[in-house]
């Protein structure tokens, strides 16, 4: 049995997955934000309990935290110190020297209100390497030993140490390092040199001293999680997801916790990417719409990209580690709608969140939300139940709606809820294109998967707007993240500044360099259990054209590293900066200014879902019948609408929209016109190429009008 | 296409009803227009907004020279047949408003021949060009053989092949800057001009670096003319100017509203004082700023102000001055941070603002003046309006800011190629204490909003090497809000190097306001701590620095707003306890009292500093 547990804002999602083919079984437990290992351990036993096996059959244990997350946005991390070169003391108190807003004297500047370190805390002492990496002035060793007991009395909880150069030559960093170890061993250490190899010094500053500020914090989750499931039996490793859509041990996620950053939403987009290849999709766009806001992700051919260095950020904070490129917009559920001052229809970003959320939760909402706008359409019925307990009030959302949009526009409530969703489902159609068309990506080659809550409600709409063929719904939207942990594998990736170009003379020392991080990487996964056979290791070049300023990434081929492997990847560069920036320079020199080694320790096997026979029956005659509006030609009519509970559907089901399925925590929309397939994996894969064609034939009469 | 609410009634009398009552200050109304509803209004405004920074994107990382990628020195945008702009990247302020004066210089040069696949490319500052190293790449959008939209942008590239590599202040004349390229064509209907290219890239001395430039500015213009097609595609092209027109009168309306709330009257900013003109040390330029409002207008009145400059420190009307006004006014009355909703930077915005500035000054220099380095005068302009504002509106302005950049260039050849290395260096500054808030430290300040390089990054490809770069060691102007801290960085110089640096403020200190302490001045000294310690004006061009030695650069720190006496004592401990003040100044300064234990003394606190007041009153 493996398992895989995802830690949200709200709940705690668990999957319990038999490895050697048959069902699987999914659990939800509200969060325990104030210690999230409580959630995990309730939420295990309950689903060991359900599934009837004890803890200690658990073969596998996959998490995904956002405890690590949290503390940035809510910045209560830990108080650090920092150890730096002489004559840069304020890297991180001035940054890049850009504000945020090009207009306005107002505003404060994240890095200087919310420091990592404060100022009192960062301490300087003589040394330097050049940036050729020669030792210019050695290092002050007296002086550095006196601060670290400044900084042990100051009670820091952890030390970044963080020189200039030190990716050229570690030899200050590393000394430092052993005399932290000797005044103050129980610190939490973050080395610029071990965490982040990499040159541009505010970046990696920023990305250590974070790493500092999450550290006690989340490895000490990480141990009181570890102990509590070995206390309740559970004697598999415990899997950590980090940012980097790869997974990490528990040693390793305490050591580096800067990797878990975007633990969850990659999740998210990889359980995404499984669902659409169990229904026989290959390139992927997942759309995960939660309560305040919605990830997007892009995966062509089923591989995650990776976001460009400078937009590696957690809040308003560098962190310059590989993230999986996920954009999150701030559109959900209770994303409310207004009017402006100007006169303007708006939604979002301002959310009312779960509390006290939509108006029709009755719960003291007081303006109007997206949710309520779906209810005024009959898409989500008042007497279905949300999330298994709520009752929804829609006369409400009519009040809401009629006070906040319909007076102020002077239109009536229907076509005010219909112009919100329209606004959002624009915005998230926005950002699609942003991170597809734009990218070079065809969106009418890709495959919608709808996840979160609120996903399979917009989805067929989006698709609609972007010419998007299928819809994928998987089996439990709500839990995509959970199932995503079980499709993942142990990952490192290790990194280094080499600024070589791929000239004959260079290539022997880029054949070093690789060597060189493939026997860590090697090591560090045999270090983790991992055999000989199930490792896989990838390259990568961060290159750029002589005398430009930002690389971009270029996959690398394995093999013999010589001329023609760099012929290889000065081509593949060409191609990745023509399809980043539409144009390419063949006449000039390509650089590698770093190069990374990816090893992966295979974990999983091929698929963690199976196909379930099922022995339902449908039976039509079970169905209720009620008006929903929809666009028809343009116009928002009312259409007569079937409601199922997805529940009493069997897998093999075809039914053609309008459609509306209900389940415990989410609402698919079928449209009319729209084709739904109900596939042996517990999918809704929904054909939207009639809708489209019959949209796309109406625009081409009127241009022809 | 027209969306679903396109037949309905109610809409169109919403419409109607909205352009009655913006009737007088806006072009609505006029009988081409078409209703639009609200949906489609908003949708678009959201593809403009991210067609712009999708715009800049493509550029600075594309882009060779340092001051376009890494400073983000660089502005995009899509602009109407008219050249209005309708929506900006969010890079730096200063460049964008400046495109429309660009795209007036081009029609003045081209007339009607602007035609279908041109790429068109522009830098004379008296046809609206920023300054003359500030090229601008102009795209014209052509729809069913109709001129419709531009896309354009303008990047600071590193030379123009003026007297002088890099940067200039003492520079005779406007064709001493470097070449003017008026209008040139650089593809002609599609087809590429290879002598224009030669003639371009063979009069410079970083022909590479321009090129790449170049390249990447039409790849971003040309990225914004397909976008915008596509949305005609998808809109039509009558809807999207009317959505157009209707985001313009919104911007427009947004601004309206806020100086509609403030008192009739005419404001005047303290007279403020630039250094000199770069070659007659010694002698200060006076900046006068008067500011009316006048119903929802504000006309910003400049006359007083220094006479025009025999060197290039004079300030382009069209392309720097009016876009520096635009900017402070936005930034005060529709500050970003605090505003509800985003109101979109367009042309909209510039409608109700007047700016008077006589010919034959040094915001509106006559031809042919040289006017290559005007950021400190207009960024000071910036500050200006800031304080005149500040009688009417504590709480939305700042005690006076560095308001000033020292841009530094550095320059040689390099010996074994014989082709030159540049490096130009924007140094920030720091804004002044706010109402409820510190001042800013270590930040650039109001019109200019660039990027720094990594010290790292130009360590690998400068022969100088950084000793220090971090917030200056005086004491921050004191207030009940202190000002922001300027900063120190130093170089050691390994070859000869030419260095002009573009800087002021030495000698008029950011003010301080209500009671708040005056600023630090900025300082640049050649060898610190040597027998050759030499003090350099801000100012200076084609500076022989010999290989050894050092340059420190200090930025000014900003002034402080209110007693500082009402500084919270806290505020005060958490001040020492960073080492930005020391124990004597919380006492001296502040009156707070911290015991030996470093504790708050809040009693012995309270009566010092009713003591020291006392004494400030017979005094």
């Amino acid at each position: 049995m493996k398992i895989g547990v995802d830690v949200g804002g709200t709940f705690t999602d668990l999957i319990l997955s038999d490895t050697h083919g048959g069902r699987a079984i999914v659990h939800k437990v509200p969060s325990t934000p104030k210690d999230p290992s409580e959630a995990v351990i309730k939420g295990v036993f309950e689903i060991c309990e359900m599934a009837n096996i004890h803890p200690g059959q658990i073969e596998q244990f996959f998490h995904g935290t956002t405890v690590a997350t949290n503390i940035v946005l809510e910045h209560n991390g830990a108080s650090v110190g920092m150890l730096t070169t002489e004559g840069f003391r304020d890297v991180l108190h001035i940054a890049r020297h850009k504000r945020p807003y090009n207009f306005s004297l107002y505003q404060d500047l994240p890095w200087q209100k919310y420091p990592l370190v404060r100022r009192r805390n960062r301490l300087v002492v003589s040394e330097r390497i050049t940036a050729e990496g020669e030792v210019l002035l050695p290092l002050d060793e007296e002086k550095t030993r006196e601060h670290v007991r400044k900084l042990k009395e100051a009670k820091v909880d952890a030390i970044a140490v963080c020189f200039l150069f030190s990716f050229k030559n570690p030899q200050h960093e590393n000394r430092v390092k052993e005399i932290i170890l000797e005044e103050y061993p129980e610190v939490f250490l973050s080395i610029s040199n071990e965490v982040l190899p990499q040159y541009r010094e505010y970046e990696r500053f920023s990305t250590v001293a974070l790493n500092a500020f999450i550290g006690p914090k989340t490895s000490n989750y990480i141990k009181k999680l570890k102990k509590n499931l070995e206390d309740m039996g559970v004697k598999s490793e415990l899997h950590l997801m980090q940012s980097n859509g790869g997974i990490a041990t528990s040693e390793m996620a305490a050591e580096k916790p800067i990797n878990l950053l975007l633990s969850g939403p990659v999740a998210g987009l990889i359980g995404g990417i499984k669902a659409a290849q169990n229904a026989g999709f290959s390139n992927v766009i997942t759309l995960d719409i939660g309560g305040t806001s919605a990830d997007i992700g892009v995966a062509p051919g089923g591989e995650m990209r990776m976001r460009h260095l400078l937009d590696t950020r957690i809040g308003q904070y560098n962190a310059m580690i590989p993230m999986v490129d996920i954009d999150t917009i701030g559109a959900g559920g209770g994303s409310i709608a207004y009017v402006d001052e100007g006169g303007i229809f708006r939604v979002g970003p301002q959310s009312a969140g779960a509390d006290p959320g939509p108006a029709c939760y009755n719960r003291g909402g007081t303006l109007p939300t997206s949710t309520d706008a779906n209810v005024l359409l009959g898409r989500i019925r008042g007497e279905n139940r949300l999330a298994g307990s709520m009752e929804l009030k829609p006369e409400l959302s009519e009040k809401v709606y009629k006070e906040h949009i319909a007076e102020k526009l002077n239109i009536n409530v229907l076509d005010a809820a219909a112009g919100a969703l329209k606004i959002m489902t624009h915005n998230m159609v926005n950002a699609i294109e942003m991170n597809s068309v734009r990218k070079g990506y065809d969106p009418r080659e890709f495959t919608l998967v709808a996840a979160g809550g609120a996903g399979p409600l917009f989805a067929c709409d989006i698709a609609e707007e972007l010419n998007i063929p299928y819809v994928v719904v998987p089996p439990f939207p709500g839990i995509t993240a959970a199932i995503g942990l079980l499709g993942t594998d142990i990952t490192y990736e290790q990194v280094s500044t080499v600024w070589s170009s791929f000239k004959i003379g260079n290539i022997e020392k880029l054949r070093q360099e690789f060597a060189r991080l493939e026997e860590q990487a090697i090591s560090s996964l045999k270090a983790d259990g991992i055999s000989e056979d199930k490792i896989i290791l990838k390259r990568v070049c961060d290159c750029r054209y002589e005398g430009q300023g930002y690389e971009l990434r270029v996959e690398a081929p394995t093999g013999e590293i010589n001329e023609e492997w760099a012929e290889e990847v000065v081509n593949s560069f060409h191609a990745v900066h023509e399809r980043e920036y539409a144009s390419k320079f063949e006449d000039q020199e390509v650089m590698a200014i770093n190069i990374r080694l990816i090893g992966i320790g295979i974990v999983t096997n091929e698929s963690s879902l199976v196909p379930q026979p099922q022995t339902l029956e449908f039976n039509p005659k079970k169905v209720k019948k009620a008006p929903v509006y929809f666009w028809v030609n343009d116009q928002l009519e009312e259409v007569e609408t079937s409601f199922y509970h997805r529940s009493d559907i069997p897998n093999g089901t075809t039914l053609t929209g309008p459609a509306i399925i209900q389940q415990k925590d989410s609402t698919t929309v079928i449209p009319p016109l729209c084709k739904a397939l109900f596939d042996e994996y517990g999918n809704i894969v929904i054909d939207m190429q009639d809708k489209n064609a019959s949209k796309n034939l109406k625009n081409v009469a009127m241009v022809t009008k | 296409m027209l969306p679903w609410l396109q037949n309905k009634v109610i809409i169109e009398d919403y419409l109607f009803n909205k352009k009655i009552k913006m009737e007088g200050v806006t072009i609505m109304g006029e009988s081409h227009e078409k209703n639009i509803d609200p949906v489609t209004l908003g949708v678009i405004a959201g593809s403009l907004n991210a067609i712009a920074k999708e715009m800049a994107l493509v550029l600075y990382r594309m882009a060779y020279s340092s001051i376009i990628r890494e400073s983000e020195d660089l502005g995009a945008g899509l602009f109407d047949e008219d050249g209005n702009e309708l929506c900006e990247s969010d890079s730096s302020p200063m460049h964008i408003g400046s495109l429309p004066g660009y795209i007036a210089g081009v029609k003045h040069f081209l007339k009607d021949d602007i035609q279908d696949g041109d790429v068109i490319l522009h830098n004379n500052p008296y046809y609206g060009a920023s300054h003359t190293p500030d090229l601008a790449v102009i795209v014209p959008i052509f729809y069913k053989d109709k001129l419709v939209a531009y896309a354009a942008n303008t990047g600071h590239v590193l030379d123009v092949g003026g007297m002088s590599p890099g940067l200039m202040v003492d520079v005779v004349d406007v064709f001493a800057e470097g070449k003017h390229y008026n209008a040139l064509k650089l593809y002609s209907k599609g087809v590429k001009n290879e002598e224009i290219w030669k003639h371009v890239l063979e009069n410079v001395r970083t022909p590479k670096e321009n090129k790449g430039d170049i390249e990447a500015m039409i790849a971003s213009a040309r990225l914004g003319r397909k976008r915008y097609l596509e949305l005609i595609e998808r809109y039509d092209l009558e809807t999207l100017k009317s959505a157009e027109r209707r985001w313009m009168d919104y911007s427009e309306q947004m601004l309206r509203k806020e100086i509609e709330k403030l008192p009739d009257g005419i404001y005047k900013a303290p007279t403020g004082w630039l250094d000199d003109d770069g070659r007659n040390y010694g002698v200060p330029l006076r900046i006068e700023t008067s500011l009316e409002i006048r119903g929802s207008e504000i006309i910003v009145d400049l006359t007083g102000s220094s006479p025009q400059v025999e060197t290039g420190y004079n300030v382009p009307f069209s392309g720097s001055t009016l876009p520096a006004i635009y900017t402070i006014v936005r930034s005060i009355l529709l500050d970003e941070a605090n505003s509800e909703v985003f109101v979109p930077q367009n042309s909209g915005i510039f409608r109700p603002i007047k700016v008077i500035a006589p010919l034959g000054t040094i915001f509106n220099p006559r031809f042919p003046a040289s006017c290559f380095a005007r950021f400190n005068q207009v960024n000071r302009l910036a500050d200006q309006v800031n304080l005149a504002f500040s009688q009417i509106l504590p709480t939305k302005t700042t005690a006076g800011n560095s308001a000033h950049i020292h841009a530094n260039s550095y320059a040689g050849v390099n010996p074994d190629s014989g082709s030159y290395w540049i490096s130009i260096e924007i140094n920030e500054g720091s804004y002044g204490g706010r109402y409820g808030k510190d001042g800013l430290d270590g930040v650039d300040t109001l019109v200019a909003n660039t990027r720094n390089n990594p010290v790292e990054e130009l360590e690998m490809r400068t022969p100088m090497r950084c000793h220090r770069y971090e917030l200056r060691e005086e004491e921050p102007a004191a207030g009940k809000w202190r000002g922001g801290i300027g900063i120190a960085r130093e170089w050691e110089f390994f070859t000869n190097t030419l260095f002009t640096g573009e800087g002021d403020r030495h000698y008029d200190p950011p003010k301080g306001v209500r009671g708040g302490r005056d600023g630090e001045t900025g300082a640049l000294v050649l060898n610190r701590r040597t027998e050759n310690e030499k003090n350099l004006h801000a100012k200076v061009t084609n500076y022989k620095i010999n290989a050894g030695d050092t340059l420190l650069i200090k930025t000014p720190s900003a002034g402080g707003y209110g007693n500082p006496f009402e500084r919270i004592p806290e505020d005060v401990l958490e001040d020492v306890l960073d080492q930005y003040i020391s124990l004597e100044t919380a006492r001296d300064v502040y009156g707070v009292v911290i015991n030996s234990e470093g504790k708050l003394d809040l009693s012995a606190t309270s009566e010092l500093r009713s003591n020291m007041e006392k004494e400030q009153v017979t005094n």
